[in-house]
């Protein structure tokens, strides 16, 4: 099988797993609450009916409300076509950098950003700016995590990194390791727009992040935003189960190897989404000024991580 | 007899004290705790300079000259302050200023005090040292905060926690030093005995000797009350009653000198004597500077006698960073007088503050003419710590520059003198503002007993008469200067 | 035990110490505070007994169960105690924010590793490239005794150096004499005990443990 089509592969189960994820974490959240909750299918359900809809523009917004839905989603997607899901050899092999793989995923945000600023309404202004605040605390956070993964790897390349720690395994238990594990799970719950930084199930202005910036959107725009930021939690629990935890991946491309590697994905993500929604049960939202304050101590911890991979092996 | 003997008298005293309770006797059983400390000194002195140094308890203890000096001195200032307290405590229950209970832990606390820097001084560990510093921190908190005032438990929580911090750093210079022995090139073996040390010392690794030598130096220097790390010395030792400042100030400040000689024995064999020098140096002379600063608009004296300790222990400083023997004995005759002197002037002050009920300089006036013996006492003992003749502190003052001015520190004892003018000036000043001035009509006569008086007079007389001559400690003082200046 | 495993250990113990310390740099609350102290005396304890372990001694082992006993346990119970009693607000009041400390504690983990650069140099090993932690965990406590208002603070800035001074000790010396070891706990907890003392009647005389209202000594 060839590289091109592993990276097809991870895209399709991506786009057609994210949705199921956000299903099993509302279900085991819904379960744990004492509600039946919806089924798991549901998301999809939605999405269908979102893209029956008719698509709705606002009057004087320009392109880059049409646009930013189809970025955010591109982005996204090549996100997932390149970063070692189901297999170490990933399309663009070199390409499946860390820095190019936060810059796709902040594009994403930026640009989902300004499309709420472009209508011009006060919630899109309010949740542009809110959520600019966050990444901008959040992604020095994401790459400074990954970078302590990537010292002792010799190479910031995620496939490098992965294969590194696939052939020693208890670099996991070192310090570094640790507290990158910490700051990039903190991080994923800020750039996902989980709690306790944002909830996604709220329609309280007020506690608004990313529910504010799309407010605008309607029809097929709205599902391809949705469909993006299902992908984005899918993706950041791919890449912290494959970084920290990446047995089961494969290691060529064999077909057989291939489908176990996603087969082993799928089971580590739907752990982490289980994992994520009993936290979520248990934990409240944060007051959005102590938002920074959470932030700011995952970034020291990733900072600490790659404090301790460079002075202590 | 061992040399345990001597940190178990006032142990004893305060098991005595804490369990008698307060009674007129209980405080003659500390005095007499205090003299035997003293007695121990003067014997254990003479067992050295006649045959080396002693050990005791396995050797975790081990007193030499220079920890037979400290005890001498310890004992005599603790019988002075421990003599006063017998009547102050007195007076403090009859004006209600304490309770029975107070008094009992006032006791049984001084004893440990004392008990704790006898074991300090005597110590061969200096882990074990460490931990006796450390102990007199915690025993002089609650002495601190003994009348319960908001300015005495503010003094207090700032003594302990600017204390324990300024300890714990030296502690961490005592396990870099302790790392550095376990590490020494050709063959370490780690041990936090003096003598191993000393001898061990040109072996220790450099980088980890200076690290060490810095955080003693600011660790130890907080007890002292050297500039930077001095801001509980005013409040501490101005809130503490009488003879528990009189103790602090005369010679618990010492004792964390004598820690920083013991360490600078070792720091010079390592790295040379140039390091110790210019750290004792810079903060000899910011103390002096911080003192002198603050001592000229000083409102309250016993803040003045607090900084003018400062100022002293600056100059110590100044002297051990000449480092020659003839300069440590200098340092050490400052020790003995500065504690004495010290001791006569809190003591003196603890009687002023009974009698006129302030503690602020523009309260007392006349203080000649109105009440003589006090009067006379404090105004002699201002002029002993100005460093007049014929106190000892002139003779030990001269020495320092003398030798300053021989070991290539001419420039640093030349501003330390100006300092010291400084403070001469403000403390003239604010002396005759007490002591000089008419008896107004109104002024009551409080006669000063005998009781009261006798041990400033006392102290008095010992500081003159080791201005006069040396010649009872002549021998003691040099061997313990060899001792600190590095000769074996 | 492996080389490779006692090194990670001996990491992941001394990490959780400095996190700890982060911890308490971050957190508002002051029994969030306390418990973070109280944790990162295990985590002491767990790197004296690593230590021990690895040198077949029996000491290190014993220290760590004083540890544990005085700075897990007794300490933070007291202090608990405290700020229980406490009928004020129990938040720490820092005088600088929390982002702006966290990234001020982690410029000073840099500089401890600067700084001790020399004497881990003397003798690399696993244990000495850890001292640099303690060093941090020293100046991260002055940092939290200069920078905070409530009295309950500086006892816990204070406590921090401790934790930090104790954990270069059993990095840099596998162990001090016993008899130091004992003397260095029974003195913090005299000076905890002697503070919580203090504060007690701070509050009844202030009525307060805010530290801006000790104003009245002063030149």
């Amino acid at each position: 099988m060839s590289r091109a089509v592993v990276g097809f592969l991870q895209v399709v189960v991506l786009v057609a797993g994210a949705p199921i994820l956000a299903g099993l974490v509302r279900k085991v959240r819904a379960r744990l609450e004492g509600r039946a909750g919806p089924p798991i299918a549901q998301p999809w359900r939605d999405l269908r009916k979102l893209l029956g809809k008719e698509r709705i523009v606002p009057e004087h917004t320009s392109w880059v409300f049409a646009v930013a839905p189809l970025v955010v989603m591109c982005s996204v997607g090549l996100v997932a076509a390149i970063v070692p899901f189901a297999s170490t050899r990933t399309p663009f092999g070199s390409a499946g950098d860390l820095f190019a793989v936060v810059y796709l995923l902040l594009l994403g945000t930026v640009f989902l950003a300004l499309g709420g600023l472009d209508p011009g309404t006060a919630f899109g202004g309010m949740g542009a700016s809110r959520e600019m605040t966050l990444a901008a605390l959040a992604e020095p956070t994401v790459l400074l995590a990954v970078f302590a993964l990537s010292v002792p790897a010799g190479s910031s390349n995620l496939s490098a990194i992965v294969a590194a720690t696939l052939a020693h395994p208890a670099r996991v238990a070192t310090l570094q390791s640790v507290l990158a594990l910490a700051a990039f799970a903190v991080v994923t719950l800020a750039e996902c727009g989980r709690l306790p930084v944002d909830n996604p199930s709220t329609h309280l202005e007020l506690t608004m992040i990313h529910e504010a910036m799309v407010l605008e959107y309607a029809g097929p725009d709205l599902a391809l935003v949705e469909l993006a930021s299902a992908m984005r939690l899918a993706v950041f629990a791919g890449l912290l189960a494959n970084l920290f935890f990446p047995w089961g991946i494969a290691t060529t491309t064999s077909p057989l190897e291939v489908v176990l590697g996603m087969a082993a994905l799928a089971g580590k993500v739907a752990c982490l989404g289980v994992a994520l929604a009993v936290f979520e049960v248990f934990v409240a939202k944060l007051r959005l000024f102590r938002v920074p304050e959470l932030l700011a101590a995952s970034f020291v911890l990733a900072f600490l991580a790659v404090t301790a991979s460079f002075f202590l092996t | 007899m061992p040399i345990v003997v001597v940190v178990a008298v006032p142990l004893l005293a305060a098991a005595v004290s804490g369990l008698a309770g307060w009674r007129p006797w209980v405080g003659w059983v500390g005095v007499a705790a205090a003299g035997g400390v003293t007695a121990g000194g003067v014997w254990i002195a003479v067992r050295v300079l006649d045959g080396g140094p002693v050990s005791g308890l396995e050797g975790l203890l081990r007193a030499d000259a220079l920890s037979a000096f400290w005890l001498v001195v310890i004992g005599v200032v603790a019988v002075l302050a421990t003599w006063f307290g017998v009547g102050y405590i007195a007076a403090e229950l009859a004006d209600g200023h304490t309770t029975a209970s107070g008094a009992r832990v006032y006791s049984s606390l001084v004893q440990l005090f004392l008990a704790a820097m006898v074991l300090a001084v005597i110590a061969n560990n200096l882990g074990v040292m460490w931990v006796a510093v450390e102990a007199t921190t915690i025993a002089t908190a609650f002495l601190v905060g003994h009348r319960r005032t908001k300015a005495s438990l503010e003094a207090s929580w700032k003594y302990v926690v600017v204390g324990s911090v300024g300890v714990g750093l030296a502690f961490l210079g005592t396990v870099l030093v302790y790392f550095a022995s376990s590490h020494a090139a050709g063959g370490g073996h780690a041990t936090l005995n003096w003598t191993g040390l000393v001898a061990a010392a040109p072996r220790l690794d450099r980088h980890v000797m200076r690290l060490a030598a810095g955080l003693l130096v600011l660790g130890f220097g907080t007890k002292v009350g050297l500039a930077p790390m001095h801001t509980w010395l005013p409040d501490a030792h101005s809130q503490a009653p009488a003879p528990v400042s009189a103790l602090m100030s005369g010679v618990l400040l010492s004792v964390a000198f004598y820690a920083l000689l013991r360490y600078k024995v070792i720091v010079d064999a390592a790295l040379g004597r140039g390091f110790m020098k210019g750290l004792l140096v810079a903060v000899g002379l910011l103390s002096l500077g911080v003192a002198a600063s603050l001592l000229i608009a000083q409102r309250d004296y016993k803040r003045l006698l607090a900084y003018s300790s400062i100022e002293h222990m600056g100059l110590l400083a100044v002297g051990a960073a000449a480092g020659s023997p003839l300069a440590i004995a200098a340092v050490l005759l400052h020790v003995a007088g500065h504690g004495l002197g010290k001791t006569v002037l809190f003591l003196g002050s603890g009687e002023i503050l009974r009698t006129e009920g302030t503690t602020q300089i523009a309260g007392v006036r006349g203080l000649l003419a109105r009440r003589p013996v006090i009067g006379a006492t404090f105004g002699l003992g201002l002029l002993a710590l100005l460093g007049l003749p014929p106190f000892s502190l002139f003779a030990s003052e001269v020495g320092i520059a003398r030798a300053g001015f021989a070991g290539g520190l001419g420039w640093a004892v030349t501003v330390a003198l100006v300092l010291a003018l400084v403070v001469f000036a403000a403390v003239v000043v604010h002396g005759q503002q007490m002591l000089l001035g008419e008896a107004s009509a109104t002024g009551e006569r409080h006669p000063t007993s005998m009781a009261t008086a006798a041990p400033l007079v006392a102290g008095l007389v010992l500081c003159t008469a080791l201005g006069v001559t040396v010649w009872p400690i002549d021998r003691l003082l040099h061997a313990a200067a060899a001792v600190a200046a590095g000769a074996r | 035990m492996t080389e490779t495993a006692y090194a990670q250990l001996l990491d992941l113990g001394a990490g959780l110490v400095l996190v700890c310390a982060f911890v308490v740099v971050w957190r508002r609350g002051l029994v969030a505070i306390v418990r973070a102290l109280a944790v990162q005396g295990f985590a002491l304890a767990a790197v004296a007994v690593v230590l021990g372990v690895h040198q077949h001694a029996l000491e290190p082992v014993v220290v760590a169960a004083l540890v544990v006993a005085v700075k897990g346990v007794a300490v933070p119970r007291v202090l608990l105690r405290v700020v229980r009693s406490g009928g004020e607000a129990r938040e720490s009041d820092p005088l600088i924010n929390i982002p702006t400390s966290l990234v001020g504690a982690a410029v000073l983990t840099l500089v401890a590793y600067a700084t001790t650069r020399g004497v881990v140099a003397v003798s690399p090993s696993p244990a000495t490239r850890a001292i640099p932690i303690g060093l941090a965990v020293v100046l991260i406590g002055f940092f939290v005794l200069a920078s905070r208002r409530k009295a309950i603070t500086q006892v816990v800035g204070f406590l921090l150096i401790d934790n930090g001074i104790a954990l270069v000790a059993f990095l840099a010396t596998a162990g001090l004499p016993l008899v130091v070891e004992l003397g260095a706990a029974l003195d913090l907890l005299l000076a905890v005990l002697v503070l919580q003392v203090l504060a007690a009647r701070m509050r009844t005389k202030f009525g307060g443990l805010d530290l801006d209202q000790l104003q009245e000594l002063r030149d």
